[in-house]
């Protein structure tokens, strides 16, 4: 990987301390940090579940038990079934072409040149761009009216899209939107990948006559992969919880057609007031999200190149 | 494939480059666009405003306390950036360089935490703050962050990787561990310090969906979620979004020129956490 952990961390025989020994020390240190762990993350999860197995009243003040009603109705639920589509669908489009546009930029930039510092900070730059403010610009560049988009197909004779409210149109724009705001994070990754394939490995290549294509191909990509195989699973994981971006330019319309999976669960708890129901979907989101990341390290782990 | 001439390389690739960069920060240049427009101009066509007013700016700020939203992303940003760093150096310290029972076990047990993503949590979370009664409170946006398993797990590693020699010779000098922490540890922890703090600084001032649920008054609105409140309110204004919107993208656009390496480091960094 990147940064390689040099473990230094023999122990010394320079001083003898027994087992133990420092354990109120350490609890000095750690208990701080470890009861707020236990209080806002560790005991919230465990209520997600206890939550899943409940149900409110019509007034939402008391809770029975249910058992696995939540989740029985969940699956024979339509509308959840279709944000499920929506939100794969979505995460198909934002991941392809996030990982594409940051792999261009960062190609670009990896190795110096005279001015790299000056392109890097542009091509890193939406990082520092907040998901309300890049939807925001997005929202008005797409404007049916003023937007840019627009008037350049209006310029080559095309008729102006409905960007963000067609039912066909709004969520693979809306992936659009994301893969724009995701790409400095990928750039600066990748970036930091290519940085550890070795120069001379080009050289060697250039010596034998190797295409940039070929060099590409069979240096940069199999030494990349590791990097890659992290990239996608970070922007995986990342498309699959979206949800500030969709709240500001659509709302989950037009006709439900951007209600993505985190939105639903928005929805139905803060809208319908159905907390129990919303945290059964939370928890099978949950399970979906540890299952990608295992099938991932299992099916493309062994494959990447770790040189 | 026909070979290009080597004197036309240069220029093609800084003309690719440009062609580039300036594609990629498009929608930001045609929302500063906007922000510069008057009403009348908004529609006009072109990417530069034909007359280049700060109408906007002056509505925009009359209207919305965007000081005061400013002013709540910084207190929060800066508060859990605070306590983060606060509770990962001394839990990362503990865990790589105190001898303890149980050691190991704590260390998977954090490590298993970076698993759970906030989507999860957020529902019990919600009303756990509301039985505390901090709805519409500082504490709630910042308390729940402050113990982040990243930050523990970067710190740990850093501080792992540090010659053991260092402690070693200090532990003889007679120092205790805090002095350790505080003296050996930290000043030579300092680069992994500053990338966790741009990278939680940053996530932190980026929130949305937890502060959209924990917050209905104006006053207590952080920078994002008052931006979607102005597109709710301002639906034809868009000079006066895009001027909210510029104004809140200032500190992080910033900090981050300011900053960059830190920044990338962060990134770097918290992404190899898997």
């Amino acid at each position: 990987m990147m940064v390689k952990e040099q473990d230094f961390s023999r122990r010394s025989s320079a001083y003898h301390v027994r087992p133990g020994g420092e354990t109120l020390e350490a609890l000095f240190l750690l208990a701080p940090g470890l009861i707020l762990l236990l209080i806002f993350l560790v005991w919230p999860t465990l209520n997600a579940f206890w939550l899943s197995f409940h149900r409110e009243n019509l007034l939402g003040t008391q809770r029975e038990w249910v058992g696995l009603a939540n989740y029985a109705e969940m699956l024979r639920d339509p509308a959840f079934w279709r944000a499920v589509g929506a939100t794969f669908l979505f995460a198909a489009i934002v991941v392809p072409v996030q990982i594409f546009l940051g792999m261009v930029a960062a190609l670009m930039v990896a190795r110096p040149f005279p001015g790299v510092n000056f392109f890097r900070t542009l091509f890193f730059l939406t990082t520092a761009v907040p998901t309300a403010v890049a939807a925001v610009a997005w929202g008005w560049f797409l404007h049916p009216v003023g937007g840019l988009l627009n008037r350049w197909l209006e310029a080559m004779g095309l008729p102006p899209q409905p960007w963000l409210t067609s039912v066909e149109l709004a969520l693979p724009t809306l992936a659009i939107v994301t893969a724009w705001a995701g790409v400095g994070f990928t750039a600066i990754l990748l970036t930091a990948g290519l940085q550890q394939i070795p120069e001379d490995l080009y050289e060697a290549a250039r010596i034998d006559g190797a295409s940039a294509w070929r060099q590409f191909w069979h240096i940069t990509l199999p030494l990349l992969s590791p990097t890659l195989f992290l990239v996608a699973l970070l922007t995986v994981l990342n498309s699959l919880t979206a949800f500030g971006q969709i709240h500001l330019l659509t709302r989950g319309g037009p006709a439900e057609s951007t209600m993505v999976w985190v939105y639903r669960i928005y929805q139905d708890a803060f809208f319908n007031f159905r907390f129990s129901y919303a945290s059964a979907q939370a928890v099978a989101l949950f399970l979906v999200l540890l299952l990608l990341a295992g099938l991932q390290f299992r099916w493309f782990g062994r494959r990447v190149h770790y040189g | 494939m026909g070979r290009l001439p080597r004197w036309l390389e240069k220029p093609l690739f800084y003309l690719a480059l440009g062609v580039y960069a300036w594609l990629l920060v498009l929608p930001l240049l045609t929302l500063l666009s906007a922000s510069f427009r008057s009403d009348a101009d908004l529609y006009a066509p072109g990417l530069l405003p034909p007359r280049p007013t700060l109408e906007a700016y002056q509505e925009a700020i009359q209207k919305y306390p965007v000081g005061r939203y400013l002013l709540n992303s910084l207190v929060v940003s800066l508060s859990v950036t605070l306590g983060v760093l606060l509770v990962s150096a001394s839990m990362g310290y503990a865990l790589a360089r105190v001898r303890f029972i149980g050691q190991s076990l704590l260390f998977g047990f954090v490590v298993s935490l970076l698993l759970i993503p906030g989507e999860v949590t957020f529902l019990p979370l919600y009303l756990m703050v509301q039985q505390f009664g901090w709805i519409n409170t500082y504490w709630a946006l910042t308390v729940p962050f402050i113990a982040a398993p990243l930050g523990i797990f970067l710190l740990r590693q850093f501080i792992r990787s540090l010659p053991q020699d260092l402690f070693d010779a200090a532990r003889i000098d007679g120092a205790g561990h805090l002095r350790i922490l505080w003296h050996v540890a930290l000043p030579l922890t300092a680069p992994a310090l500053g990338a966790l703090a741009a990278l939680t600084f940053l996530s932190t001032w980026n929130m949305y969906l937890w502060p959209l649920v924990v917050i209905n008054n104006a006053a207590m609105q952080t920078a994002q979620i008052a931006i979607a409140r102005v597109v709710s309110v301002e639906v034809t204004s868009w000079n006066v979004v895009a001027a909210v919107s510029i104004l809140v993208l200032l500190p992080t656009l910033l900090a981050f020129l300011l900053a960059q390496r830190a920044f990338v480091r962060g990134i770097t960094l918290g992404g190899l956490k898997g």
